[in-house]
């Protein structure tokens, strides 16, 4: 590929893509760790059931793949709400190992329950096809899939709808005085555990909703959650852990970064990036770029 | 005495950490419109009974009655909304959040929103300096003023009871004074306080009654004043206070 401005403006749409899914699992992510100061390892596998359940009511309903997203992601942040409710509350003033345990457990239980009914039909890889899959806007320099459009309001309208709430509602200041100071909140009367089930719903929902997203322009499998995931984790450290602006800040910056690494370097080098902006932004600024929990 | 009136009940409390007991069986009394201190030094147990009492670590034994009702196992944030205020030790502000928003989570357990917004003037006129603070965040106010952050936030509520844990900790004497103003105050007013306090001298002052706690042990109980004449008292804590 030359390197003309066309190219390099393909690169940077690919960039912003890619960059709004790892916002939208960096958010999720970061919005469980804020509250439970928790790292659920199963969040890349709460993404693929997202990804899975859109294909399976969207062809078994014949609705419109962006219509069947509402139900996996919601199906998603229920299956979220039962997790922390059986799984996380029980283990909550035990050792911190035990939520590692719990969730890498979890880890094989979602991955392996998928394999099972999705490996039958899909074989290998599936993708999630939407009746625009070749329609194109052009604009002059670029053209610019229908999808990727789409993708970008969808994920954008979210994540300004939940900085809207985080930020500038009862509910969401509730939500982010549990995250700074959770004995605090309690004195305030909060009923800490239900923000910490209500994030967790949250967080599996956008998780769902970005491996949905996902699966319109990549192809995937059961366990092709476990590197987008390893890089939300990247990006949360970067963004700063427990802060939702950092990772909505932090997601978009790595995609872009991602997607111009790529172009430079070669396509080998795409996963190595995580690690090496992580490595460099914990030397240069260890607490991240924002500060914790805000 | 009569104890029809007890707003506050603590019968027999032991509390611990793990396997490590701290008190062994505290009790104490809190009319209504009564204010309340008990003094102590480092690592009697005060600020382990504060927290128990709020909900935030459950008893071993004993009960604490509020309201006529036994707390029991209730949660913190159900303790809080039947009317019981803690301001605790080293403040706990939101950090990151501004002076006014530490506020309204505080007034969160009003019903009305018209009682949030006067509560908020009265919170201002007693520490007009939050108002000028309002838009700062929390973390960068000085002590003096994250105290006085700390108390407003609780009394935004209207709590029945309020406690207060420490709140000269680690601030000038003139800071001190005033935030002992405005207890003094509220104490004037009828609020029902309970306060603890490593420095005897102030909490004696505007206190109706206090404990004396040793050790987990609740071994002293007087008015303010028979307190400062104990000769115990005198020994134990007042020496340590002035130096
Ligand atoms: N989280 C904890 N785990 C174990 N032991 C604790 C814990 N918190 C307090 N303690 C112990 O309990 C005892 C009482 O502590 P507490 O904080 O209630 O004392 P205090 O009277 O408030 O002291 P200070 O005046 O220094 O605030 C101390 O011996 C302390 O070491
Ligand atoms: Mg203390």
């Amino acid at each position: 590929m030359g390197l003309d401005a066309a190219s390099l403006l393909q690169v940077l749409v690919w960039g912003l893509v890619v960059g709004s899914i790892y916002v939208l699992l960096a958010t999720g992510l970061t919005l469980i760790f804020g509250v439970m100061k928790l790292v659920n390892f199963a969040h890349g596998e709460l993404m693929m059931w997202g990804a899975f359940l859109t294909i399976l009511i969207a062809q078994s309903t014949g609705v419109n793949p962006y219509v069947a997203m509402i139900g996996s992601t919601a199906a998603v942040g229920l299956l979220g709400v039962a997790i922390e409710r059986l799984g996380f509350r029980p283990l909550r003033g035990t050792a911190k190992i035990n939520e590692i345990f719990l969730s890498i457990a979890l880890i094989l239980v979602l991955q392996n329950a998928l394999a099972r009914f999705f490996v039958p039909y899909f074989r290998e890889n599936a993708q999630i096809r939407t009746p625009y899959a070749t329609e194109y806007f052009s604009l002059g320099l670029v053209n610019l899939r229908y999808d990727f459009v789409i993708l970008l309001a969808v994920a954008w309208a979210i994540t300004f709808g939940l900085w809207f709430v985080l930020f500038h509602t009862a509910p969401g200041r509730d939500v982010r005085a549990t995250s700074q100071n959770r004995a605090a909140a309690l004195l305030m009367g909060i009923d800490v555990r239900r923000i910490d089930m209500l994030c967790f719903g949250i967080g599996s929902a956008l998780a769902a909703l970005a491996g949905s997203l996902y699966g319109v322009v990549n192809p995937f499998s059961p366990y092709a959650g476990t590197i987008p995931a390893i890089k939300a984790f990247a990006v949360i450290i970067l963004g700063g852990l427990g802060s939702v602006p950092g990772a909505v800040l932090g997601g978009l910056l790595y995609g872009v970064v991602e997607s111009f690494g790529t172009f430079f370097l070669g396509g080998s080098w795409r996963d190595a990036i995580a690690f090496v902006l992580l490595i460099v932004v914990l030397m240069v600024r260890p607490q991240g770029i924002f500060r914790e929990g805000a | 005495m009569p104890r029809g009136l007890d707003l506050l009940a603590v019968d027999d409390l032991q509390v611990g950490y793990g396997k490590i007991q701290v008190l062994w069986g505290v009790s104490l009394r809190l009319a209504a419109g009564e204010t309340v201190a008990v003094v102590g030094s480092n690592g009697a147990g005060k600020t382990t009974l504060l927290r128990s009492i709020a909900g935030l670590l459950p008893p071993v034994a004993g009960r604490v009655v509020f309201r006529d009702r036994v707390l029991g196992r209730l949660p913190a944030h159900e303790i809080a909304r039947r009317g019981l205020a803690l301001v605790p030790e080293g403040r706990e502000l939101f950090p990151w959040m501004s002076v006014h928003e530490n506020l309204l989570l505080g007034g969160r357990l009003c019903a009305e929103r018209l009682r949030v917004a006067e509560n908020l003037e009265w919170v201002y006129g007693l520490f007009p300096v939050l108002r000028e603070r309002r838009r700062q965040s929390a973390s960068t106010l000085s002590g003096g003023e994250q105290q006085m952050l700390a108390i407003a936030r609780a009394l935004m509520s209207n709590p029945s009871v309020l406690m207060l844990d420490e709140p000269s900790t680690g601030l000038s004497p003139r800071v001190v004074e005033s935030i002992f103003e405005v207890i003094a105050g509220l104490a004037q007013r009828g609020a029902t306080i309970l306060l603890v306090e490593q420095n005897v001298y102030l909490a004696l002052a505007v206190a109706d009654r206090a404990y004396v706690l040793e050790r987990g042990r609740l071994t002293l109980e007087g008015t303010g004043q028979e307190l400062i004449e104990h000769a115990a008292v005198r020994q134990a804590y007042l020496g340590v206070a002035e130096g």
